[in-house]
């Protein structure tokens, strides 16, 4: 068993293209439900939004990724309105099935053949990012490697990554500066009692409807990356466990903080990626008997997920205000 | 040993013929790496003109082929490897879609100088059935689709009623009935699968005991949120399936009994005796649930629970003992929702997530907590699925349903049936 | 500025002989007393008309009004028995809940799309039952909350703190203020989570007037609350009422109506059945029939 390389591999998912995308997910989701209160199931839908909307563009309609990119952000943003109209004004529980419902509906319809010749249905799409990576400083030889051991990207992968991990600090940075406002004030104060809020002059769907732009716009970027690292979109990377994996990162790391999405963005993706690195190297061990080999091997991904699942719950059962997150605080909603 | 067996028979009750795959690798050069196959009709209808794409494990193209006057077609490949087959239905003939079940995209893997061959089910209704049968045929279908939702729905219904629990690990519930009565049916002991059923009854009501009386019951006296709640419903969903796919596979399997079965004819309608029996079961069950509701002691105290669980307590009902019931209950039936909709739909790690979102919505639009409105709301579901496949393609007939929640929500927010709460 | 509206605690009167001798409280509640008391009844300057408000839940009638008017300037109390329909015309009146027909007039304005928010930042402004203190902020943040016309609260604005800064800093002092008024100054940076009921009260109530509303509506502020804080929070309902602010307050217990109100109306099955000055009122034969829930079989009204 080589910890070495199960530590790089781990390294490598949690600083890599994925832990980005997971981040600014989490950072979008953290806006509607860490400091708005909104149950959002769907967060899924505008990273899907995102990633095909520049997929698109370019793939289907042929224009520059630089017009994509900003046409999956405003897919996600009308998303949002689309969406936010004729829910806001649910029920926590509902909000929650009606926006995993709209995300479910998004992917059906994009990943039908009868959309083939839009997204490309079931094919799925892939486009040339081209534009993006000629902007790459990085030398990219078939040699060129940054970093130690398996902890190590190539050159495009580089690109990528400080792309993104700017994108996700002034993201961050942004964040906290609406939400230290008295505008954030609002949001907070919609999360705890939205009549109260109500009861003191504020509009409370309109500020609702502004977080879930935001957020929508935040989580159409993780979208965007997701096109560009793939070079493409496909159907089946968008179902509801992804925004399910998005709530895990965000209680991992504490809702409602300003750091807690990327961190547990970080940490989902290195513990993941840590069960089923050790799973693998587990599984060739000598001393194994071969029955447990048998079972282990390929089945590593699914028991690496399945341990997220285990986690979400171990997580609420003990450590519910997540890492960095304020026990007594989280005790408040009790009362 | 695990392929999926053909089914005939199964689906929306359409006479459905299969395209057998070309066994040989007719003009093609021997030791040469490619897909081939052929898109057929019954014996004698080929088709011709229709586009089949390859594309590699990236989703690059690898190449493109129109099937020939005798609806062959291949595609050469570069290399051995895993690639993904899709046909353009849009180029089959009018009338002719591909057969219930089947996907336009279809992985296969070439080992280096092989042809491999590829199947595309395509079929079409069977010629002069007028508009009105497959209509009454869909109506049916979404009948008993839409008792099976309502059947599933009853725990998840009762359990949010008594507790306020919204679980999100109902839809595995569900997986599981299907899941073991599939082991006891085929792996344990090949029992029949009406005694399978009786028995994954007892499992799963025992499995809601568990879950109950092992983890939600001291959850509540340690009065967690509502959200930490459904999260940890969410994690046990998701270990949930990933149990089963560790186990049980991710290939869909159906059971053994009673998959080829000769139709009864009813006026328009022609139903397997499996359907008549689905529906039976089912609707002895909802009204056996229903007048216990109504009439026994224990639904009196159920309700009692729903409305005001503390003054519940108080009153002398022990509520533990009412929830318990509730889940054992409520586990049981959403079990055999599962064998129900195994029987229908082959079983797969997702067939209880899939349902569980038709589940919710079929309360919603009833109205939380409304039991006669989830029965209804289960059954317009059931229904809007089945019919819509009479004008649009099956593969999207799980867009109407939930488009349809979201319509009613927009009008109606607190459902068909519900009653706005007050504020204050 | 508006703080001088309130007076400070320290004129805050005790007993019902001093604040008699305001001059403000004289011309303000004399008017009332020359109000002939029966339901219904038309008054000089009402802040609040109603007319033919009505409002069921299945066939339950919880609101019928056929006319009532809320006096400017003075502490109006609404009494009636359980279900007697108070909370009801309350959300009625404050966007909460949609009345089925019927209409209202605030401060000579008809109200035609009744909105919680627009009602509060038009100047009427309430409480509610079960406090809604927001557990998960801060007692100064709460208050903060009640300033109205915020800069910082627009999107646009919130991220450039020096466009918000200014307008934050005077209605911290407000706040300030308030707090020390209502005795939550030492609790000023506490979540208001941690307060206890009676705090909250208190803390909902001094957020109320962050606004300086021209009406505060306060649903049962004495409810499960103890006697000695009971007898502080009438204290700053007077309070309120001496700077100017017209009062409603929901009571369920006869005995606290006396001392405060300068007008009390009666609900019964969602009607008013009586009206008028308080020790008129609770000796008033409809109204303890009413509270002893025997049925009278003459009108009401």
């Amino acid at each position: 068993m080589d910890f070495d390389i199960i530590f790089g591999n781990a390294a490598r998912a949690a600083f890599g293209p994925e832990a980005i995308i997971l981040a600014l997910a989490a950072i979008g989701l953290n806006i509607h439900f860490g400091f708005t209160g909104l149950l959002n199931f769907g967060q899924v839908g505008f990273i899907m939004l995102g990633a095909y909307g520049t997929s698109v563009a370019v793939a289907t309609f042929g224009w520059s990724l630089w017009v994509g990119i900003p046409i999956g952000l405003f897919l996600a943003l009308a998303l949002a309105v689309a969406l936010g109209i004729p829910t806001l004004r649910l029920h926590a529980v509902m909000f929650a099935i009606v926006t995993i419902a709209a995300a479910e509906i998004i992917r059906i319809l994009i990943g039908s053949t009868d959309a083939i010749g839009l997204t490309g249905g079931p094919l799925s799409v892939s486009f040339d990012a081209g534009a993006f990576f000629d902007l790459n400083p990085y030398a990219d030889g078939p040699q060129d490697r940054y970093g130690v051991g398996t902890f190590a990207f190539t050159g495009q992968q580089m690109w990528v990554i400080t792309v993104g991990w700017v994108l996700v600090a002034l993201v961050s940075f942004g964040v906290f500066l609406i939400i230290r406002s008295p505008w954030g004030r609002v949001l907070k104060s919609i999360r705890e009692d939205q009549d109260a809020a109500r009861s003191l002059g504020k509009n409370v769907f309109s500020y609702k409807m502004q977080a879930l732009m935001i957020g929508g716009v935040i989580g159409g970027m993780a979208g965007v990356i997701d096109a560009i690292k793939t070079s493409g979109a496909d159907p089946n990377g968008f179902r509801p466990q992804v925004t399910f994996y998005t709530y895990t990162a965000l209680l991992l790391g504490g809702t409602a903080t300003y750091l807690g999405p990327v961190l547990g963005a970080i940490l989902f993706w290195f513990l993941r990626e840590w069960i089923e690195s050790f799973l693998r190297q587990l599984a060739a061990e000598a001393w194994l008997p071969g029955a447990i080999a048998d079972f282990l091997e390929g089945s590593e991904g699914i028991i690496s997920v399945g341990m997220v699942g285990l986690a979400l719950v171990l997580l609420m059962l003990f450590r519910p205000q997540g890492i960095t997150g304020n026990r007594i605080e989280m005790q408040l909603d009790a009362r | 040993m695990r392929r999926g067996k053909i089914l005939l028979g199964l689906a929306l009750g359409l006479l459905m013929v299969l395209a057998v795959p070309a066994l040989a690798q007719d003009g093609a050069d021997p030791g040469q790496t490619q897909l081939n196959g052929t898109i057929r009709f019954g014996f004698d209808q080929f088709f011709e003109g229709v586009t089949i794409t390859v594309a590699d494990s990236s989703g690059a193209e690898v190449g493109q082929a129109a099937t020939d006057a005798d609806g062959r077609w291949s595609v050469p490949v570069p290399g051995p490897g895993a690639y993904r087959v899709s046909i353009d239905t849009g180029t089959l003939p009018e009338g002719i879609g591909l057969r219930e079940g089947q996907e336009s995209v279809v992985d296969a893997a070439v080992d280096a100088g092989q042809s491999r061959a590829v199947v595309f089910a395509v079929g079409e209704a069977p010629k002069g059935t007028p508009f009105g049968e497959r209509a009454a045929q869909t109506v049916f279908n979404g009948f008993k689709f839409g008792l099976i939702i309502a059947m599933s729905a009853i725990g998840l219904s009762l359990i949010y009623g008594t507790t306020g629990l919204v679980n999100f690990a109902h839809g595995e519930l569900v997986t599981f009935g299907a899941v073991i009565a599939w082991y006891f049916n085929s792996s344990w002991g090949e029992l029949n699968l009406i005694v399978a059923a009786v028995l994954t009854v007892i499992v799963c009501g025992m499995l809601g005991a568990g879950l109950e009386s092992g983890l939600f019951r001291p959850l509540r006296t340690r009065r967690l949120g509502i959200f930490q709640l459904v999260v940890i419903t969410i994690g046990l969903s998701l270990l949930g399936r990933q149990l089963v796919q560790l186990f049980f596979g991710a290939e869909p399997l159906p059971y053994r009994d009673f998959q080829v079965q000769e139709r009864w004819e009813f006026g328009p309608w022609a139903v397997t005796p499996r359907e008549v029996a689905t529906i039976a079961v089912i609707l002895a069950a909802l009204v056996t649930v229903g007048l216990m509701l109504q009439k026994t002691r224990f639904g009196k105290a159920t309700r009692a629970v729903a409305d005001n669980a503390d003054l519940a307590a108080v009153s002398g009902i022990n509520v533990n003992r009412v929830v318990l019931i509730v889940w054992v209950m409520g586990a049981a039936l959403a079990g055999l929702g599962g064998v129900f909709q195994g029987l229908d739909a082959d079983i797969d790690p997702f067939l209880g997530f899939q349902l569980l979102l038709l589940i919710f919505a079929g309360v919603e639009l009833g109205g939380l907590g409304t039991a006669y409105g989830a029965l209804a709301g289960s059954l317009i579901i059931g229904m809007s699925t089945e019919v819509s496949t009479l004008w649009i393609s099956p593969e999207l007939k799980f867009v109407v349903p939930l488009a349809a929640l979201i319509l009613v929500l927009l009008l109606r927010p607190q459902g068909l049936f519900g009653v706005k709460a007050r504020v204050g | 500025m508006p703080a001088d509206r309130i007076p400070s605690k320290e004129s805050a009167p005790d007993d019902r002989s001093s604040f008699m001798d305001s001059a403000r409280r004289t011309t303000e509640v004399e008017p009332i007393l020359t109000v002939h008391p029966e339901p219904g009844v038309a008054k000089p300057n009402p802040i609040l008309t109603m007319d033919g408000l009505r409002r069921s839940f299945g066939g339950l009638t919880a609101v019928d009004i056929d006319h009532l008017e809320i006096e400017r300037g003075i502490v109006t109390a609404l009494i009636g028995p359980n279900g007697a329909g108070k909370t009801t015309l309350f959300n009625l009146l404050t966007g909460f809940d949609r009345a089925d027909r019927g209409s209202w007039k605030f401060d000579g304005h008809r109200v035609t799309s009744p909105s919680p928010d627009r009602l509060a930042r038009r100047g009427m402004v309430r409480t509610f039952q079960l406090t809604k203190s927001l557990a998960k902020l801060s007692v100064l943040q709460n208050m903060l909350l009640g300033a109205p016309d915020q800069i910082g609260e627009r999107l646009w604005a919130a991220p450039f703190r020096y466009l918000w800064r200014d307008q934050e800093r005077i209605n911290t002092e407000r706040a300030d203020e308030l707090l020390e008024q209502f005795n939550l100054a030492h609790m000023r940076d506490e979540m208001a989570g941690t307060l206890s009921g009676g705090q909250r009260k208190l803390l909902e109530m001094a957020r109320a007037l962050m606004s300086d509303p021209a009406l505060v509506m306060l649903d049962e502020p004495m409810a499960g609350v103890n006697p000695a804080l009971a007898q502080s929070l009438l204290g700053h309902i007077t309070q309120l009422s001496l700077s100017g602010v017209s009062v409603v307050y929901i009571v369920h217990d006869m005995d606290l109506v006396s001392g405060i109100s300068d007008w009390v109306v009666v609900l019964a099955q969602g009607r008013v059945i009586a009206e008028g000055g308080p020790w008129k009122v609770i000796h008033d034969d409809v109204v303890i029939d009413a509270y002893l829930g025997r049925r009278r079989t003459g009108t009401a009204s």
